[in-house]
């Protein structure tokens, strides 16, 4: 039952928070991501989960045991971490067969645990190989194969795809939640990928400047999204800048820059208030009235087209036409925007401004 | 006239054929992504470019000048590597200032160049910071104005954005390509990612075992793909094995398995019975009601990714199936539901079975 709970967690370095007040349930057979740009202290997280770095304040529990101060050897984990390396005396299939051979798994286990991980990752026909004989995102494919077989039924991974080409990473992904979830394991996934976040979890932690902002299933974030960097951190999306005019049972109503009043969800917001809207490009449609706009950019994306747009309200926006569509947009074209009311969100303009609300770095 | 050609390149390093042959012409102004799995040989071509690697045959032009025997500071490209190198004792003016062909210009010259660098990439503020106190973006901001200190025509990048943040790439690649447009410069960028080059080029070149197998707009190579394995590189695709039973008229091709499943696909050259491979992108496959299907499958899980849900459809000994369904209809489809699948004709691609087998061509590394 590997649940893990961290109380009250902080870490620092010197006088640099690498995190504060951390508090986190993981479920037992959850598969949770720790998501945020890089020095949001997510790595430092993972690293206090696993035991190769202790906190400053607070407590690590894992199957309801204070496990806080206990080696990662004593942990039972299966791990990937960026600079724990692969056992360079041992092949990759020596490597696989370690945590089989130390657990004394039965023979046969022993035999075929590895080579399922290692054509899960198609490394069969590298199997004898030597690390050293092997890319840097192969190595990594045997790390990841080596904590699969490992037995552990926690498994913490520090960027376990960062080092694969963007196509292998995506079948990939997509085989790591398969797996994970047919072995019922607890996984905890640290990633700056939000794509990569979205596709294998039950829950994303979203993290910044070593604080856990947002937490919750990757439709909740997405869809409604709690403060306006999650919003932009997770997918792209638009922000438009105004003040609330009115706020009524079913919508609120916004004016923008250049006097457009345009729609989003209800809000506890009141007339006067200077807000953002956040509107995903995939919701905002082009229409015989609406928020004015000239296209300035079309770019064509396989399966829908993305065009970026100013509009008369100052602001840039993007959205998406399907390929099919028989009609024809140029640079230059002028088009009005609408979306539907229950797609729009408003936050606080933030007192910073809304570009540093949402830096990514 | 293009500004990089390449003709005949060959190289090797032992057993391993880094470049087998490439023939490339990217024209003057053109941002052109250079797009292949690791391995492929797209740093070798880059460095054969900027004179860093002697190809052990065959041609580079720059313009139409043969810089094939020159060193690299007697051409004017200059290649951006992956990992920056900026040197970490120095900072951010002084590392722009170390370009090789800047420090033969004059004192005052070399200033105001300097100042006109920093304030092209935004990095005024930074000039007296050190590497390790910038972020990651600020860094290939550094060394990006470096290489442009040597005020080249051809710009070499490799895997510029790779070591940063995958929200921060999305951003940034609007910026660096409009930087190169407004500078009027020849852009060559290696990537392994397709989006980014969809996203970023003028045209896509295709690289795999040292050879470009296909060039052309984003458009073209993404709705035209000449192999089963640009189909799948260039945005993921479901395939389909089986036998033209007919190619009418030039609308379209109807192919069949052993077991009886017909498909259909655009028209095709290729003979009647012939075994073919048809590929139809991930995204360009829909959920239809059965009436209206070519194939019918059972949904094993449904994963939502922003504005899509990943479908992945069982379709018995079809195999799997993959699904972008928009995220507004998530409504509609559960795991466990029988769905029907088919797609837009003209969409739907026909290769010849690939002699090696489809999971050998489809390899990505």
């Amino acid at each position: 039952m590997p649940e893990v709970e961290l109380v009250n967690i902080a870490k620092r370095f010197g006088k640099v928070t690498a995190s504060a007040d951390i508090n986190l349930k993981v479920a037992d057979g959850e598969y949770v991501t720790i998501l945020g740009p890089s020095g949001c202290g997510k790595t430092t997280l993972i690293r206090m989960i696993a035991g190769l770095i202790e906190p400053s304040e607070g407590k690590v529990f894992i199957a309801g045991k204070d496990m806080t101060g206990v080696p990662i050897e004593e942990r039972d984990i299966g791990y990937v971490f960026q600079n724990i390396a692969l056992f360079p005396h041992l092949t990759a299939l020596g490597n696989v067969s370690f945590g089989p051979i130390v657990k004394d798994m039965p023979e046969e286990e022993v035999k075929a645990v590895p080579q399922r991980y290692l054509e899960m990752v198609k490394l069969l026909d590298r199997m004898g190989m030597f690390p050293d004989e092997l890319s840097g995102g192969e190595q990594q494919k045997v790390s990841l194969a080596r904590a699969l077989a490992s037995g552990a039924k926690l498994l913490l991974l520090d960027e376990p795809l960062s080092a694969l080409d963007a196509r292998v990473r995506m079948d990939l992904r997509y085989e790591l939640r398969r797996i994970t979830k047919d072995l019922g394991l607890t996984v905890i996934h640290v990633t700056h990928d939000q794509e990569e976040a979205m596709t294998v979890s039950d829950r994303i932690v979203l993290m910044r400047n070593g604080r856990i902002v947002e937490s919750n299933t990757p439709e909740a974030l997405y869809l409604s999204p709690q403060n306006l960097f999650t919003a932009n951190f997770i997918g792209e999306t638009n922000l438009l800048e105004g003040v609330v005019k009115e706020v009524l049972p079913d919508r609120s109503l916004v004016e923008l820059r250049d006097g457009t009043v345009v729609e989003a969800k209800p809000s506890k917001f009141r007339r006067g208030d200077a807000v953002v809207l956040s509107i995903r490009p995939e919701r905002v449609h082009p229409a015989n009235e609406g928020l004015g706009s000239v296209i300035i950019k079309i770019t064509y994306m396989g399966t829908y087209i993305r065009i970026t747009v100013e509009s008369d309200s100052e602001d840039t926006m993007l959205f998406d036409v399907s390929t099919s569509e028989d009609r024809v947009y140029s640079v230059g074209d002028r088009v009005n925007l609408i979306w539907s009311k229950r797609s729009g969100i408003l936050y606080p303009r933030p007192p910073e401004g809304v570009e540093e609300a949402i830096k990514l770095e | 006239m293009p500004s990089i050609t390449l003709r005949g390149i060959k190289k090797s390093y032992g057993k391993v054929v880094a470049a087998d042959g490439l023939e490339l012409e990217v024209e003057n102004g053109e941002y052109l992504c250079l797009l292949g799995p690791t391995g492929a040989g797209k740093t070798t071509a880059l460095r054969i470019i900027a004179g860093l690697t002697k190809p052990d045959s065959g041609q580079v032009l720059l313009d139409v000048r043969d810089v094939t025997h020159l060193e690299p500071e007697e051409r004017n490209a200059v290649l951006l590597s992956q990992r920056y190198s900026l040197f970490p004792t120095m900072t951010v003016a002084e590392n722009i200032l170390f370009g090789p062909s800047i420090r033969k210009v004059p004192e005052l010259d070399s200033r105001k160049t300097l100042v006109e660098l920093l304030d092209l990439v935004r990095l005024t503020k930074r000039a007296d910071s050190y590497p390790r106190e910038l972020s990651g973006g600020m860094q290939q901001r550094n060394a990006l104005a470096r290489a442009l200190a040597t005020n080249p025509d051809v710009l070499l990048l490799d895997e510029p954005l790779r070591a940063l943040d995958a929200r921060l790439r999305i951003d940034l690649r609007h910026e660096l390509r409009s930087l190169a447009k407004a500078l009027g410069l020849t852009v060559i960028h290696v990537t392994h990612d397709q989006e980014e080059a969809m996203v970023m080029a003028d045209r896509i070149a295709v690289i795999r075992n040292g050879r470009i197998v296909q060039i052309g707009t984003p458009r073209e190579v993404f709705d035209d793909p000449v192999s089963p394995f640009v189909a799948n590189f260039v945005g993921q695709s479901n395939f389909f094995v089986g036998n033209i039973l007919c190619s009418r008229d030039g609308r379209m091709t109807t192919v069949e398995d052993d077991k009886g499943h017909v498909v259909f696909a655009r028209s095709s050259e290729i003979p009647v019975d012939s075994k073919v491979v048809v590929a139809i992108k991930v995204g360009n496959t829909r959920v239809v009601k059965k009436s209206d299907a070519f194939l019918t499958g059972a949904v094993e899980r449904a994963l939502f990714e922003g504005r899509v849900v990943h479908l992945d459809v069982n379709a018995g000994d079809l195999g799997r199936y993959s699904v972008k369904l928009p995220a507004s209809r998530r409504d509609q489809v559960a795991v466990g539901d029988e769905v029907g699948l088919n797609w837009e004709i003209p969409k739907a691609s026909v290769f010849p079975y690939p002699e090696g087998g489809l999971e050998e061509e489809l390899r990505v590394d």
